[in-house]
């Protein structure tokens, strides 16, 4: 049985479903092209800031239990490198996803219009940082200020724009405000704010203090969150957070995820971790008879 | 899913070793070697590195120049806050280590090696000249640094009975020049290369076993932050090679693959 993993998202064609996630060796062209040459259907460069970031003092990642906290501080060249950078990394047919975290709506805007003039193939507005002010959760929390935001620029960029949210309490009300503003999709879901501490230093691990959960401690939350935006609102979801294998994989496409983000477990596994999840994918389609991966999207939805 | 260690001593788990500072050996006055008692076994290979940490300064990546699971030798020159502080620590100060991480020497028991070390990149070579002895290999040792106050393991290559050489870039010992005009010399005698040091000192090695045909591994250094291949700040050069999880240590045929250049 041929079968087919291909999918659509938001117009844009992916060969299969993997996602490099936003922020994982994503802010270089060779690194996103490697990721691209190693399987992946789709990748997502760092988020851009208006201005060029340095990034946090080490350590700016923690191992723990279950997971990772990361706080690298969006450190990227500044939005003016990117396309160079989309031109570098660019290989036929992987589609490349520019993420931006703007300061405000006129950063924002003009970052998105110059990605769109740049050849990125879609934009992704991370509006969920949770370890730099001002760039992160407080505006992705405000429903009024996501859907002016999305408003102002889907009327100004010709490729999709998507929204990528964090867990908060009224994420099915922002959501739902940017779709009506003609958001293409939503990234769900962005690291977790959180803490370790040395208990023999008797310090926070950190550098910033806070840094971004992500890796299998996240992962039931943001199957949660894809269940219930495919749910409400049959939205577009890239199903991200603590994709370890095609299990985790399938679990997203399942709850209602088109294409699913890997970021964490790279660190372990190596970006070859994309064409191992394929290929558990392609093995389990055979086996459960089914032709075309687009069937299984939001499956657990159907009775 | 496990992290780091199991500290044995009160349960549970915890991603830092803890090391106390036991024994400090002058080099000179910006180049010490550290001895640090571990508070758990690591499993370390010569060429890996650690993070090493000390709270309220950063966390850098460090080589150790050896180990024996328990007590490991750190050999660090000071050239910023981290290192220098690292330096001038006081008996029974503790660090905070995680790893090992990275690829290390891999070792061919019928190969003749040749051991290259520039400055403080000697230590994962001494490392390695001890393992290599154990396995009852003879590689030649050679050091190259700008002077004589630099050297470092000249003497212990000696007492472990390898030929070793010391080259000084000012000839205030040993042999006069740089280290790599040194070893062309010598280089034929040799089925494989294993060095460390300053880029432009491995890109040379590296253009050298590349003329000759003779196969090398090279650990190289970058700007490593995260340590475990996320973060994207250790490129070598203009390749997608991460220093933190496809090197340090990189052989040969890698480099080729992906037509590594030289870094300026
Ligand atoms: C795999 C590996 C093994 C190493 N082994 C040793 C060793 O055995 N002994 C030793 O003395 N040094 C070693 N280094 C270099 C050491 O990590 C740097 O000297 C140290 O990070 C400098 O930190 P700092 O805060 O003291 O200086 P900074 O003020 O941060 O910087 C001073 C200089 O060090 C370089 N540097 C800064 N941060 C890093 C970083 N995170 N990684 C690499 N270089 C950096 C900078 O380019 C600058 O030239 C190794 C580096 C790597 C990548
Ligand atoms: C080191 C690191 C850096 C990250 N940087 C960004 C970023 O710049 N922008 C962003 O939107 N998300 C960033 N993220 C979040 C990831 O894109 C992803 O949403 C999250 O890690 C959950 O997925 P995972 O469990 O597969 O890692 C980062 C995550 C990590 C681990
Ligand atoms: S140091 Fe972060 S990827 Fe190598």
């Amino acid at each position: 049985m041929t079968v087919d993993l291909g999918v659509y998202l938001s117009g844009l064609r992916l060969r299969n479903p993997t996602i490099l996630a936003s922020g994982i060796l994503g802010d270089k062209a060779q690194l996103l092209r490697r990721a691209s040459e190693s399987g992946f259907g789709a990748v997502t460069t760092k988020s851009f800031t208006y201005n060029p970031r340095e990034g946090y003092k080490t350590p700016i990642v923690a191992e723990v239990k279950a997971g990772l906290l990361n706080a690298v501080g969006l450190a990227n060249p500044g939005y003016k490198m990117m396309r160079k950078i989309i031109s570098e990394a660019r290989i036929n047919g992987v589609p490349i996803i520019v993420s931006l975290a703007g300061s405000n709506i006129d950063e924002f805007h003009r970052m998105a219009i110059y990605a769109d003039e740049s050849g990125a193939d879609a934009v992704e507005l991370n509006l969920s940082c949770p370890h730099v002010e001002k760039m992160g959760m407080e505006i992705g929390q405000d429903p009024n200020y996501v859907a002016r935001l999305v408003g102002d620029i889907k009327g100004s960029i010709t490729i999709p724009l998507f929204i990528k949210i964090g867990l908060t309490d009224n994420y099915m009300e922002v959501v739902g405000r940017a779709l009506d503003k003609g958001a293409d999709g939503v990234t769900a879901i962005n690291t977790i704010r959180a803490m370790a501490i040395d208990i023999y230093a008797k310090k926070p691990i950190l550098s910033n203090i806070y840094g971004g959960l992500s890796g299998p401690a996240i992962h039931p939350i943001a199957i949660r969150i894809t269940y219930d935006l495919y749910s409400e609102y049959r939205a577009t979801i890239i199903g991200t957070g603590g994709v370890e294998d095609c299990k985790d994989a399938l679990e997203f496409i399942l709850a209602g995820a088109t294409a699913i983000g890997i970021g964490t477990s790279i660190s372990k596994k190596g970006l070859n971790i994309a064409k191992d999840i394929v290929r558990g994918i392609r093995k389990y389609m055979e086996n459960e008879g089914v032709k075309k991966l687009e069937d299984l999207i939001g499956y657990v939805h159907k009775n | 899913m496990s992290i780091g260690y199991r500290d044995e001593a009160i349960g549970g788990e915890s991603s830092y070793t803890v090391g106390i500072l036991k024994r400090i050996y002058v080099h000179n006055r910006n180049l010490k070697s550290l001895y640090i008692e571990l508070n758990h076994w690591l499993d370390i290979k010569p060429g890996q590195f650690l993070m090493v940490w000390i709270p309220g300064y950063e966390e850098i990546p460090i080589s150790p120049s050896y180990s024996d699971g328990e007590l490991i030798r750190l050999t660090v020159k000071g050239v910023g806050d981290t290192s220098k502080k690292l330096i001038n620590m006081n008996m029974g100060d503790r660090v905070y280590v995680r790893g090992p991480y990275g690829t290390y020497f891999k070792i061919d028991d019928r190969d003749k090696y040749l051991l290259v070390g520039g400055g403080y990149g000697a230590a994962p070579l001494i490392f390695l000249a001890h393992k290599l002895v154990e396995m009852g290999l003879r590689p030649k040792y050679v050091e190259g640094v700008k002077s004589i106050s630099e050297q470092l393991f000249i003497k212990e290559a000696e007492s472990l009975g390898l030929e070793a050489t010391l080259v000084t870039e000012d000839g205030s010992s040993g042999i006069r020049g740089l280290v790599t005009d040194y070893i062309v010399s010598i280089l034929d005698n040799f089925d494989s290369v294993l060095a460390c040091g300053p880029t432009p000192m491995l890109d040379k090695v590296l253009d050298l076993c590349r003329s000759r045909g003779i196969n090398c591994q090279l650990s190289y250094e970058s700007i490593v932050k995260c340590g475990i291949g996320v973060c994207g700040s250790c490129t070598l050069g203009n390749t997608g090679l991460l220093i933190c999880f496809d090197g340090p240590v990189l052989d040969i045929n890698t480099l080729n693959k992906w037509r590594y250049r030289g870094s300026d």
